[in-house]
């Protein structure tokens, strides 16, 4: 059964379309990457899924209900721009949060403890969240959204802020709540990240979804990449086989790096063999796959992610 | 309704967690306190000024001014000393050897603090009121007193009438009305007037003091993004209804130690006066009259200000928009003051159709009993009103809650009973 199913939905608030007829499912237990550039409406997409904004058209349904309100007991949320009560502790915190979640208060004080317990935060239970650092208060908010155990638990950029030791950590946690049968949502601006958890990515670009499937057919968007080092040229390259654009990094002492990209379904042993028959002094060559980075800058037309 | 609860008690502990509730609780009564402890403080400080007499009118007017400072049975206003140097022969004599004794730095228990020359006058006499302490006038108002009650009876002494016949020619005077229980109007008749201007008032601090917890607490959420996470697991009926409540039980726990207080020093000094006080709550149907427009006023005013601080991302902002509500509300402060002498002025009654000023203004006129008709409008009036702007607030609320940037004037006037139709 898909945890989440988005219909056609479109949003638009006077003449300015935020979100234009995007559709997708994500099946129950997967981990969905939310991927696009600023303004490219994942935050008023991920406020209909929550039905904190309704569409002006089309249909999201969330855990089987067409009202994300009945469900919303199910649901955990973690907004981009984050805080917490500062005076309250994290175990209060994550306690109140669980609370409104329908979990009762000692339960949910139960829960918050093991949760801080398991993530290195024990020592820092029952101490004001003002006094934790920025990545403690950050770990202590992304728990906030797992204590009432939600089947779908939708992140906002909660890679940021953390350091990278935090964030294996939290990819470690996204994987074991994804294995304990919770659908996950994320977005990110880091594709590594996306690359690496990933069951199906979803690119949106202007409004619009311009990718939806998995992190292997995304990257298969992007143009694989033939890299050339040598003393000569891009235009020494003109003409290769399969290869559509080139671009060329000046080095030191007439060097260059040429990165060749090829069309979609081009070997590149052709064109590697051709470079080497017009006798091109090549002294480095490499065969580079593309990544979700690669695919993210083809799919959303460039911009920032 | 669970989570509604919840909200109000996380919004209740939060507030009750914080020194300034506590400062809250006990500064008022602890201030209150000091206005009625700190003149006793200075008056037992204060050593007991010493004074001379002196008569230069062979009326022998020492003896009644003496007795009236020193009365038997009272703590005395003044010592009475012989005059230094005394008798003088003139005015000007007892003026060139008392002056200089008012000027010396001698010791507070044999230094003299003021004198009084009395000196006839044509047919009457002149006081000559000398004192270190030029700032106080209560001695001074005790002494011509006196000197006036000697002369007036010596006057009519001389003319042969006894002072006693003149007190009993005025007329004693009392005050009867239908609507006092006994017909003859005590001070338990007086106080419903008071009892209302009080309800009145306490609700006027109630709104002041909830607008900033709320319009506070909304902020916070809102700057944190906390507002979101509530979004996403309360509605927002649940999410304001929530706080209102909160900052309800909070101040409801201020006003409820505050009056326990009070009730407690009214209990020690005057018994009855407390009971009669119950009495004017529980006759008529007092206490729901006072509920009924105590909860409606709280309503419609916590409403308004969860919906405001929702737009809000600094106090600055809040600040702005908290101005002019507080000019609104001093309108009700003023007449709610003239509704407790005159509860049936025609302009009362008018204003108390007016829904901002309605619970005020009903509060203030429950001395007169109102008719239920009026009760009844107004009622429904402030009701239908806080219903409303209920209405008109939920779809505000969210606006300005996933709203960022600036206090959006165009935005909260848009959001204004905007149901999500997409």
């Amino acid at each position: 059964m898909d945890a989440l199913a988005v219909e056609g939905v479109t949003k638009r608030y006077g003449a300015f379309t935020a979100v234009d007829d995007v559709s997708f499912t994500l099946g129950a237990g997967k981990i969905l990457g939310f991927l696009g550039p600023n303004g490219a409406g994942k935050t008023t997409t991920v406020r209909m899924i929550l039905g904190l904004v309704a569409p002006t058209s089309g249909r999201v349904r969330v855990l089987g209900e067409d009202d994300p309100a009945r469900v919303r007991d199910q649901i955990g949320f973690l907004p981009e721009e984050r805080g917490l009560y500062r005076r309250m502790t994290p175990v209060q915190a994550i306690g109140f949060l669980a609370s409104l979640k329908g979990v009762a208060a000692p339960e949910g004080r139960r829960r918050a403890r093991e949760l801080l317990v398991a993530n290195g935060l024990g020592d820092f239970a029952d101490k004001p969240i003002k006094s934790l650092s920025k990545g403690m208060a950050q770990k202590v908010q992304i728990l906030s959204t797992l204590a009432h155990k939600p089947e779908l638990v939708i992140l906002d950029e909660p890679f940021s802020g953390l350091d990278p030791a935090n964030q294996q950590a939290l990819e470690d946690l996204i994987r074991s709540v994804a294995a304990g049968g919770a659908t996950v949502i994320f977005s990110t601006h880091v594709m590594q990240h996306a690359e690496r958890l990933c069951d199906q990515v979803l690119l949106m670009a202007r409004g619009r979804k311009v990718f939806d499937g998995t992190v292997e057919a995304a990257k298969s968007s992007a143009p694989r990449t033939l890299l050339l080092e040598g003393r000569f040229d891009a235009h020494a390259l003109e003409g290769l086989p399969g290869v559509a654009e080139l671009t060329a990094t000046p080095g030191v002492d007439g060097v260059n790096l040429i990165s060749a990209a090829l069309t979609k379904g081009a070997p590149a042993q052709e064109a590697l063999r051709e470079a080497f028959a017009r006798g091109l002094d090549i002294r480095r060559f490499e065969l580079r796959e593309p990544q979700l980075h690669d695919a993210f800058l083809v799919l959303t037309g460039g911009g920032d992610s | 309704m669970r989570r509604l609860l919840r909200i109000a008690r996380r919004e209740y502990l939060a507030y009750i967690r914080t020194p300034g509730f506590w400062l809250s609780l006990l500064l008022l009564p602890v201030g209150l306190s000091m206005i009625v402890i700190a003149p006793m403080a200075v008056d037992h400080a204060t050593p007991i000024p010493r004074i001379a007499i002196v008569d230069l009118t062979g009326q022998h007017l020492e003896g009644p001014v003496a007795y009236a400072l020193a009365p038997p049975g009272a703590p005395p206003a003044a010592i009475v000393v012989p005059a230094p140097g005394g008798p003088f022969a003139s005015s000007a004599a007892a003026r060139a050897h008392l002056e200089p004794l008012l000027r010396s730095a001698a010791p507070e228990n044999v230094r003299l603090d003021a004198a009084a020359i009395i000196r006839p006058q044509g047919a009457s006499v002149t006081v000559d009121f000398w004192t270190r302490n030029v700032v106080a006038g209560g001695l001074e108002q005790t002494v011509s007193g006196a000197i006036a009650d000697a002369v007036k009876n010596a006057r009519l002494k001389a003319m042969g009438v006894d002072p006693k016949t003149l007190d009993a020619m005025s007329p004693t005077v009392s005050l009867y009305s239908p609507k006092a229980a006994a017909g003859k109007v005590e001070l338990k008749d007086r106080l419903p007037a008071v009892a209302g201007l009080a309800m009145g008032m306490l609700l006027l601090m109630v709104v002041l003091t909830g607008a900033g917890m709320l319009l506070n607490s909304v902020m916070e959420e809102k700057t944190s993004r906390i507002i979101e996470v509530l979004l996403s697991s309360a509605s927002v009926p649940e999410i304001m209804g929530g706080k209102i409540l909160g900052v309800a039980a909070v101040t409801g726990t201020i006003l409820f130690f505050w009056m326990s207080i009070a009730g407690g020093l009214v209990a020690v000094r005057s018994p009855q006066t407390l009971a009669d006080l119950a009495g004017v709550f529980l006759q008529h149907g007092h206490w729901a009259y006072f509920i009924l427009y105590f909860t409606g006023g709280y309503l419609m005013f916590a409403t308004l200000y969860v919906t405001v601080g929702a737009f809000c991302e600094t106090s600055r902002e809040a600040q702005t928009l908290l101005g002019p509500m507080m000019i609104v509300m001093t309108v009700p402060a003023m007449f709610m003051i003239q509704g407790a002498s005159h509860p049936d002025s025609p302009l009362l009654r008018t204003l108390a159709w007016v829904p901002l000023f309605t619970p005020f203004m009903m509060a203030a006129r429950a001395a007169t009993d109102p008719p239920l008709w009026e009760i009844a409008g107004t009622a429904a009036v402030m009701f239908g009103v806080t219903g409303l702007e209920l209405w008109l607030a939920v779809p505000a609320f969210k606006a300005g809650a996933l709203a960022t940037g600036r206090f959006d004037v165009r935005l909260f006037f848009a959001s204004l009973g905007r149901r999500q139709k997409g």
